[in-house]
Order: structure tokens, then C-alpha cells, then sequence
């Protein structure tokens, strides 16, 4: 077993083995779940032309959830192991900054997907119950569930980033949440100066919310699967820059 | 096994270390010595691959620590100072984690955790949870994460900073035993603890080595290797100036008077011994003389003379 298989493993087992992953899991079941049953309620009470799906996640209090959660999940990574001074141990370890990286990145990742497995579920949980066919189409079910998947690996690397800056657990979480919050706003500039602009195609390219509107529909572009998974690769490599830099200043 | 070659770092303006060099052989216990801020934790990092060095090189077994980064990392067990640990881990949970990022695997990774807990005396609390123990078993905790590898060499950072007489004894004794078996960077400020372990003494002040020598060594070289006490009934200034008057002698002090006996330390220049002719000034004068004793330098003498700012 490779050494960014241990520190994966180690990383991975550690979000279970307090009550924080358990809280976390069980908050976006619960937020989740309420999303579901208002949107069945919304569906029943007048006609929407969505589907159950896109009307889940365009719910007000989805990117609430949504955008909180990575800060809580990354903040810890590298700035506890820095105020702990176990970044020393590690590092004198043989182990390469990259596996480190890596390793503590890819483990957040699998935490976050274990946290969507019940929200999956519940989708499923509709065509256990009745008999009628589920309200929304495969390719939407599976375009929100790819979105929460890119979009994690872009916000985890961005909280991964922000965690390796700092020894302080509290200023990477602001950090996060800062750069998660310019990030979502930026998708809003079209909307507040109108696309009469150069780089407005830019700022279409980016925007989150207009990417979750898309892909909850079944519309899955391969332009936005690239921007997630490059700018997360680009934001991973400054995160092995900053380790190192932090160690080679002080 | 060690080799620092006229190592440098410097943290923008400031140098915390400038031009060190030493060299420990294999099999050799070197004390590292120096005050607070000397330096030592910074060479220490720059050997374990911590952090670079500005200029000059550092190589373990022959090995560059910058070029050969993980094959030195296997050769070296290391403790830091501040003995970082996984608190929410227990001993076994976390030597078996260190023990994997080290490379070692299975039967052979389990045989050398129930080895370093039995030689660092962890038997007795193995299962239990690092937050809850005290810090003379945290300390051991990292001596074993150290030496889970089985390293042949083994830099310890202050390894009995903080803890009570009887755990220093204790880990004292632990490190001496290593060191029959290990080459050994043992830093500390402790004198006592390095007269009793080190085959070697580097002293570092102000990011330079002032001296690396066998403790020995170090002592009978020093310059004020010669202070003598003595007791004699007399007119203390007379007895003072007397004194004064032989030769070898730099300085007399007058210590403090019992009764009517005079008490008085006399500096002398090093290599000679004035103990005879001033036991036949006493006679000459007619003082009775109580007490005549020549103080034998210890490390201290040399740590301080060496690193003393004023």
C-alpha cells in the first residue's frame, strides 16, 4: 500500500472517528431531506414545469448547506497538523509533499461523497414507496449528482488551500468561505451588468448557480467538467507550493 | 554518519545559523549543546530534511539531505522538541501509522511495535489514548515512533525538556542504552545529562560551533581551568595581598570570613598549580590553614565561558 493510500485511509477514518462527520452527515441528510418533502409539497400543491430534482436543489437554503460545509470539512487539514506541529513529523517522515497533499485532499473527497449517499437515496426512495414513475429523468438525477461532485473537488481543493496557509483552523474557514462566497457571486455579475460586456462570457463560464441550473436539467457540458477539474488540479498545485514555500520561509 | 559542512540559514535578515560545522562518526553519542536560540533546532531541521539551508551542505551517511531527501528521512529517527503527537490516537494506532508512512508492512511492522513499546517501557498504557497521557509517556511515545524504523541514527531534540527528575533519569537511561547501538544527536542545555551520555560535545551559540570535542577534552583546555579555595586564620587584607604578590596568580578573592577564619578563592592561570607555594606562604606567615582545594572545571565552566554574552 502506497504512502498516500495510508495517509488517505488515516485522513478518511479520522472524519469518523469524532462525532463532527457523524453531525455533518446527519445535517445534510436532515437539510436535504426537508428540501425533498417541500419540493414534493411544492409539486403537489401547482404545476411546475421542473423536475423534482432541479426543484431540490434550487431550493432557497441549498447553497446555504451547500457552500458552509467545505469550510467545516477542510479547515483542519493542514492548519491543525501546523499548530500541532505534526506537519514536522510528517514532513521528516519519507513522504513527498505531493502524497501528502494528495492524500489529505482525496480523503476529504471521499468523506464529502459519503455525506451525498443518503441525499441519493432519497431520490430513490420515491419510486420504492409509489408506484409511479419518479418525477424527474435519469440524466438529471445524474447531472446534479456529477455537479455536487465537480464543484466538491474544485471547493475542497480551494479549503485544502486555504488550510495550508494557516496554523489557525478559525482563519482558513474564513478564508474558505470568502474565496467559496466570490466564487458563487462572481457567476451573478452577468445578472447585475447585463452581458453587454467583453469578458461577460467569462463570468457565464464560472458561475455556479447557472451550472447547477443546467446540469439539474440533464444538460451535462464537457466545458464545465474541465473548468472544475483544471482549476481544482491548479489550486491543488498551490497548495503544494504554499506547503513548501511555509517551510522554506520560517 | 553525520557531516555538517559550513551549513547556513537565514530567516530573511536574520541568521540562525552561520557556517556550522561538525561531524559525528558512527556509533558516536554527540551532545549538542548551546542556549536557548542558539541555533540548535534549526540545524537539527535542516539535518532531518525539515528545512533547507541557505548555503553549505548537511549529509547523512554519505547521503546530501537536500539531494537525497527520503533515503535520509529512512535513515534518521527523530524526535522534535515540542514532541507532536495525534492526541485523539491511541500509542498502538499511532506507532502502526507511523511505522506504514515509514514503509514498514505486517508481521515485520508488528514485531518491531511490540519491540520499541517494550523498550521504551509503554507496555503497561499501550491502549490507551494519547491526549490522556502524561507527558513523560508522550516523550517515550515519540521515542518510539523514532525508533520504529530502527534508524542508525537517532537525533533527539531535548528529549527530557519538561519532565521530573525521575523521568529525565529514565529517559536518560533509555538513550544511553540506545547509544550503544545508535549514533546519537542528542541535543539539549542539560550539562549533567551530556557529561553522562556523550562520547562528544558540539557547543553552537549564535548559529556558529564554538567548540566540538570529547568532554574531557573540552574541560582540561579551559582557561579558567583553576580555581583554588582556601581557609586560613588571618588579617584578610594582609592575606590578600600576599597572595596576590605569588606568581601564576591573576586574582584573589575575599569570599567571607567564619568566625576568624578567611575564606578566599584565588585565580590562577591555567596548566599551573600554586597549591605547594601558597601552603608555604601559610606556613612562612605563621596563618593556621584549615583548607586548600583546587576546583576541577566542569562543562559548565566551559559552557559558560564559551557562550556567556557579557
Amino acid at each position: 500500500m502506497g504512502t498516500l493510500l495510508i495517509i488517505l485511509r488515516k485522513e478518511f477514518r479520522g472524519f469518523f472517528q469524532s462525532p463532527f462527520g457523524w453531525i455533518l452527515l446527519s445535517l445534510i441528510t436532515v437539510m436535504q431531506g426537508w428540501s425533498v418533502s417541500s419540493a414534493m409539497k411544492a409539486l403537489q400543491d401547482a404545476p411546475i414545469p421542473e423536475s423534482l430534482v432541479y426543484i431540490v436543489f434550487h431550493m432557497p437554503q441549498f447553497w446555504f448547506y451547500f457552500l458552509a460545509l467545505f469550510p467545516l470539512i477542510t479547515m483542519r487539514l493542514f492548519a491543525e497538523e501546523e499548530r500541532a506541529g505534526t506537519l514536522e513529523t510528517l514532513l521528516t517522515a519519507p513522504v513527498h509533499t505531493a502524497q501528502l497533499v494528495l492524500g489529505k485532499y482525496l480523503a476529504t473527497l471521499c468523506f464529502y461523497l459519503v455525506l451525498w449517499i443518503p441525499s441519493f437515496l432519497q431520490f430513490q426512495i420515491f419510486g420504492l414507496l409509489t408506484d409511479l414513475d419518479p418525477p424527474f429523468s435519469t440524466g438529471s438525477l445524474g447531472g446534479v449528482f456529477l455537479l455536487i461532485v465537480l464543484m466538491g473537488s474544485l471547493f475542497i481543493a480551494i479549503g485544502t488551500f486555504a488550510s495550508s496557509l494557516t496554523s489557525s483552523q478559525i482563519i482558513a474557514g474564513v478564508i474558505t468561505v470568502g474565496l467559496l462566497f466570490i466564487h458563487y457571486f462572481l457567476g451573478y455579475i452577468t445578472v447585475i451588468y447585463g452581458d453587454q460586456f467583453p469578458a461577460a462570457s467569462l463570468f457565464h463560464h464560472i458561475s455556479a448557480s447557472e451550472h447547477l441550473r443546467d446540469f439539474s436539467r440533464g444538460l451535462i457540458s464537457s466545458s464545465t467538467i474541465i473548468y472544475y477539474l483544471s482549476a481544482s488540479a491548479f489550486v491543488l498545485f498551490m497548495t503544494h507550493h504554499a506547503l513548501n514555500y511555509r517551510r522554506w520561509k520560517s | 554518519m553525520i557531516k555538517v559542512d559550513n551549513l547556513t540559514k537565514r530567516f530573511g535578515r536574520h541568521s540562525a545559523v552561520s557556517g556550522a560545522s561538525f561531524e559525528a562518526a558512527d556509533g558516536e553519542v554527540v551532545g549538542f549543546l548551546g542556549p536557548n536560540g542558539a541555533g540548535k533546532t534549526t540545524t537539527i531541521r535542516i539535518l532531518t530534511g525539515f528545512l533547507p539551508a541557505t548555503s553549505g551542505t548537511a549529509t547523512v551517511d554519505g547521503l546530501d539531505v537536500a539531494e537525497h531527501p527520503l533515503e535520509t528521512r529512512r535513515r534518521i529517527g527523530y524526535l522534535p522538541e515540542s514532541v507532536p503527537l495525534y492526541r485523539d490516537m491511541r500509542i498502538r494506532e499511532y506507532l502502526r501509522f507511523r511505522g506504514h508512512i515509514k514503509g514498514l508492512r505486517g508481521d515485520f511492522l508488528r514485531r518491531r511495535m511490540d519491540e520499541v513499546i517494550d523498550r521504551c517501557g509503554l507496555g503497561d498504557v499501550r491502549r490507551k489514548m494519547i491526549k490522556t497521557l502524561s507527558k513523560g509517556f508522550r516523550q517515550r511515545v515519540g521515542l518510539a515512533d523514532a525508533l520504529i524504523h530502527d534508524p542508525p541514527l537517532l537525533i533527539l531534540d531535548e528529549p527530557t525538556n519538561g519532565l521530573d527528575p525521575n523521568q529525565i533519569r529514565s529517559i536518560r537511561n533509555l538513550v544511553k542504552e540506545l547509544g550503544e547501538s545508535h549514533t546519537i544527536l542528542l541535543s539539549t542545555h542539560i550539562l549533567s545529562e551530556v557529561e553522562m551520555i556523550c562520547d562528544k560535545i558540539v557547543i553552537i551559540d549564535g548559529g556558529t560551533v564554538l567548540a566540538s570535542d570529547t568532554p574531557s577534552n573540552l574541560v582540561s583546555t579551559m582557561r579558567s581551568a583553576g580555581r583554588i579555595s582556601i581557609e586560613v586564620k588571618a588579617d584578610p587584607e594582609r592575606a590578600q595581598e600576599k597572595m596576590n604578590a605569588l606568581d601564576q596568580v591573576k586574582k584573589v578573592i575575599h569570599e567571607r570570613n567564619r568566625g576568624n577564619w578567611g575564606e578566599f578563592s584565588i585565580l590562577v592561570e591555567s596548566g599551573t598549580d600554586t597549591r605547594e607555594r601558597l601552603a608555604n606562604l601559610a606556613r612562612e606567615e605563621g596563618w593556621p590553614l584549615r583548607s586548600l582545594h583546587r576546583h576541577a572545571a566542569t562543562l559548565e565552566d566551559v559552557f559558560v565561558e564559551l557562550t556567556r554574552k557579557d
